[in-house]
């Protein structure tokens, strides 16, 4: 009897000191003072988008390494990156949002629109600043605390239709266009875009077909696109699927014949190396960033990095986006700090994350981003930073600019009735 | 008093009790106290990993109560989530009705959706319902995604819960409003499964056919065990809209549906403390190793290719499930079970 009471002391003792010990799993890690600047970083690193997620990822760390051993941090304050893999799972992406929250984070990023429309509602509530690296309408439309890195795939839809219109359609009467959609908010962004402008520019949508992320054949959907005749085929999705779509559309004699165009969150040197770079020859895409090799200010110090920490992602876009999303996060580091001090950030609340937004932010005018993408300015009411794109076209295999940047309009979709209907 | 040997009762209230002995009570109170008072102490990241828990278990319970308990398998869970998370969206958002009537309409939305789809398996069972509830996965997410009402694959925004004047705005009281319903959905569960109700489910899962001659009718009972399993998972499915504030069906994955039967096998089939077990030990092990170890990997080991700690991960989630179900393969509950009764007779537990 004696030893059972013996054993039940132990044990309650033993789940005390558990229960005792798990809250400083999180005090531990709450430490929220400190010379640093923290923000929040989380990429697909693996699950079904890592072929877009592992360079992203990679580049933002490589920048940020780059920014604080070459560049002394911002403003002398090191750059504290919380970064973690989301695996494009939108329940993880959750409480990962509420842990950069809680770590003090001053501001978040994503790179995929699926992740931050899952994790968006959670930051919008708390005040907590986000930006996209690609992003859909829904995002921002209407306007709250998520910012988009870039244009959005709606964007992406019209300037692609406008410079095919331009540039590429010689035949007479409205061209027809079918459309090839990834199943979420990235193929959707496209639609919504087509919806409202495609018979303004006098374009006939003859089809709309989806596609999930991990599709290996569309030679079904394809072939009733082929028996409407289209013109031109729009694909607004990920480098795996859209070369799935594009090979099956080469296999059903579709492609070389008609134009096919892509959205920027496909258009990488992945797609080309899944789709094979005889397939994909002459495919048409969008892009808001500049090429490998373009001569701008931030190419030399980032192919060096990329070189030397990832020289598997080397030519890959992806990698100059995220890239490019550091430097932004350190510019809008940079202009707070210019508005307020250092103490009011350093606590990461609530209050810090206004202040990101307010003076950070919202007072970021024609920031150049080194060159690797269109100007970053914010415009009331408009929370897509940088608005431009460039038109592409892979030719010998390589993904080679035909523009130079394009501006692509506000739409203010919250104002259809259609939207999100 | 102590006993001189084993818990002796002399009352039919008395051997009914779920909590029999002292020991249980103290257990029992302690435990509560700890949950409830868990919001003064840990982070609200941490507050966020629980209400995930919570509303986990709420599913899982009812997918034990359809798999473990009655034997219909089902692979569709996610779908039937689903369904109460968007009914709730829809009455809480474009009918502006209170938290309440989406809580409970979502609940029987996604039990009556259940029932439809849990008639197959009236004809067919094991791996043939399995797919039959697969494709209930893939229609249900397909008419979301193509349904104006839902708001398509742009996903749809949820208001805060309230009930009356209460506004579940913070994590912590977000926590106590999910606690409390997991509490007594599992309250419910372990009784379901003491009454005629239970035990008809579990003749049913051990022989359908030596049921059906006892007088069990199937068709009933099966419905009823869907209607139950998916009528959980329809509260869940709500509290999950009102958690996150956002719905698009990426969240509702077939992953997730395979993921509910991993913690329910984990947990132990056919046990009210499985679902339990199962969930937390799969939900702490994923946030422990994507916000934890993976950093710490990255960090303490820079001699490792980038991206390797990321890419070690899943194996080790993966290979954690696989050791656990070669080493116990009758999930958690049968080791507490084992654990409990060498505690009984220790010392002379031969």
């Amino acid at each position: 009897m004696k030893n059972k009471r013996l054993l039940i002391s132990t044990a309650v003792i033993c789940l005390a000191l558990i229960m005792a010990t798990l809250p400083f799993i999180g005090a531990c890690e709450g430490d929220k003072e400190g010379k640093t600047l923290k923000i929040g970083i989380t990429t697909p690193t693996t699950g079904p988008a890592a072929e877009k997620g592992a360079p992203m990822g990679h580049a933002n760390l490589d920048c940020i390494k780059y920014i604080n051993e070459e560049l002394g941090g911002v403003n002398g304050y090191p750059v504290e990156v919380v970064w973690l893999d989301n695996a494009y799972d939108a329940a993880k992406v959750v409480t990962i949002v509420k842990k950069f929250m809680d770590e003090g984070c001053l501001m978040y990023s994503t790179s995929s629109s699926a992740m931050m429309t899952a994790s968006m509602e959670i930051a919008n509530r708390a005040g907590f600043p986000g930006m996209a690296a690609f992003s859909s309408p829904i995002i921002y439309r209407p306007p709250h605390h998520i910012y988009g890195q870039m244009p959005d795939y709606g964007d992406d839809f019209l300037v692609f239709a406008k410079y095919y219109m331009e540039n590429i359609w010689k035949g007479s009467g409205k061209p027809k266009m079918a459309m090839h959609l990834l199943n979420n908010s990235t193929g959707y962004g496209a639609k919504d875009a087509a919806t409202a402008y495609a018979a303004d520019l006098g374009i006939d949508i003859v089809a709309v077909e989806e596609h999930s992320s991990t599709t290996t054949s569309e030679m079904e959907s394809l072939t009733r696109v082929k028996a409407l005749n289209p013109d031109v085929l729009y694909i607004s999705s990920t480098p795996a699927p859209t070369a799935v779509v594009v090979k099956n559309a080469y296999e059903l004699g579709m492609y070389p014949g008609i134009t096919i165009g892509c959205g920027h969150a496909s258009f990488t040197s992945a797609f080309v190396d899944i789709a094979g770079a005889d397939i994909a020859e002459g495919v048409y895409g969008v892009f808001p960033t500049v090429n490998w090799g373009d001569d701008v200010a931030a190419m030399d110090k980032m192919t060096e990095y990329c070189q030397s920490e990832h020289p598997d992602d080397y030519g890959n876009m992806d990698y100059i986006t995220c890239w490019a999303q550091s430097l932004i996060m350190a510019e809008i580091l940079r202009v707070a700090l210019e508005n307020v001090d250092y103490e009011v950030l350093a606590k990461g609340d609530a209050a810090a994350w206004e202040a990101i937004e307010k003076q950070g932010i919202q007072k970021l005018k024609d920031y150049d981003v080194e060159g690797l993408h269109g100007p970053v300015s914010y415009t009331p009411g408009d929370n897509r930073l940088s608005k431009s794109v460039r038109v592409f076209q892979v030719q010998s295999g390589e993904i080679t600019p035909l523009t130079d940047w394009i501006d692509a309009p506000v739409v203010k979709y919250e104002e259809f009735d259609w939207f999100g209907q | 008093m102590s006993q001189p040997c084993g818990t002796r009762n002399y009352k039919y209230s008395e051997d009914m009790a779920i909590l029999r002995t002292k020991t249980h009570w103290v257990l029992f109170v302690g435990l509560l106290v700890l949950l409830f008072t868990a919001p003064l102490y840990f982070s609200n990241y941490w507050l966020g990993v629980c209400n995930l828990i919570g509303i986990t278990l709420i599913a899982a319970i009812g997918l034990n109560i359809l798999v473990g308990y009655c034997g219909q398998l089902s692979i569709g869970h996610a779908g039937f989530i689903a369904v109460g998370a968007y009914t709730t969206a829809i009455l809480t958002n474009r009918l502006e009705l209170p938290f309440l009537v989406g809580l409970i309409c979502a609940g029987l939305v996604a039990g009556f959706i259940g029932l439809i789809f849990g008639m197959p398996s009236v004809r067919v069972k094991g791996f043939y319902l399995a797919i039959t509830t697969i494709a209930s996965q893939f229609i249900i997410i397909w008419v979301i995604n193509h349904w104006s009402l839902t708001g398509g694959f742009l996903g749809i925004k949820v208001p805060y819960a309230s009930i009356g004047g209460l506004v579940f705005r913070s994590e912590s009281s977000q926590f106590y409003l999910i606690m409390i319903i997991a509490a007594l959905c599992t309250f419910f569960a372990k009784n379901l499964a003491r009454t005629k109700v239970g035990r008809a489910f579990v003749a049913i899962r051990d022989n359908d056919l030596a049921a059906q001659v006892m007088g069990v009718n199937l068709f009933y009972y099966k419905m009823l065990a869907f209607f139950i399993g998916c009528f959980f998972a329809g509260i869940a499915g709500a509290l999950l809209a009102h958690w996150i504030g956002f719905l698009n069906t990426e969240q509702f994955s077939l992953t997730e549906s395979i993921l509910y039967i991993g913690m329910i096998i984990i947990g132990g089939l056919g046990t009210t403390l499985g679902p339990i077990l199962g969930v937390v030990f799969i939900r702490v092990l994923q946030q422990l190793l994507t916000v934890e170890f993976a950093p710490f990997l990255e960090k303490s080991f820079t001699m490792l290719p980038a991206g390797f700690a990321s890419g070690v991960t899943p194996m080790i989630f993966g290979l954690v499930i696989v050791l656990f179900l070669i080493l116990e393969p009758r999930g958690i509950a049968h080791r507490w079970a084992l654990f409990k009764a060498a505690y009984r007779l220790w010392p002379f537990s031969y």
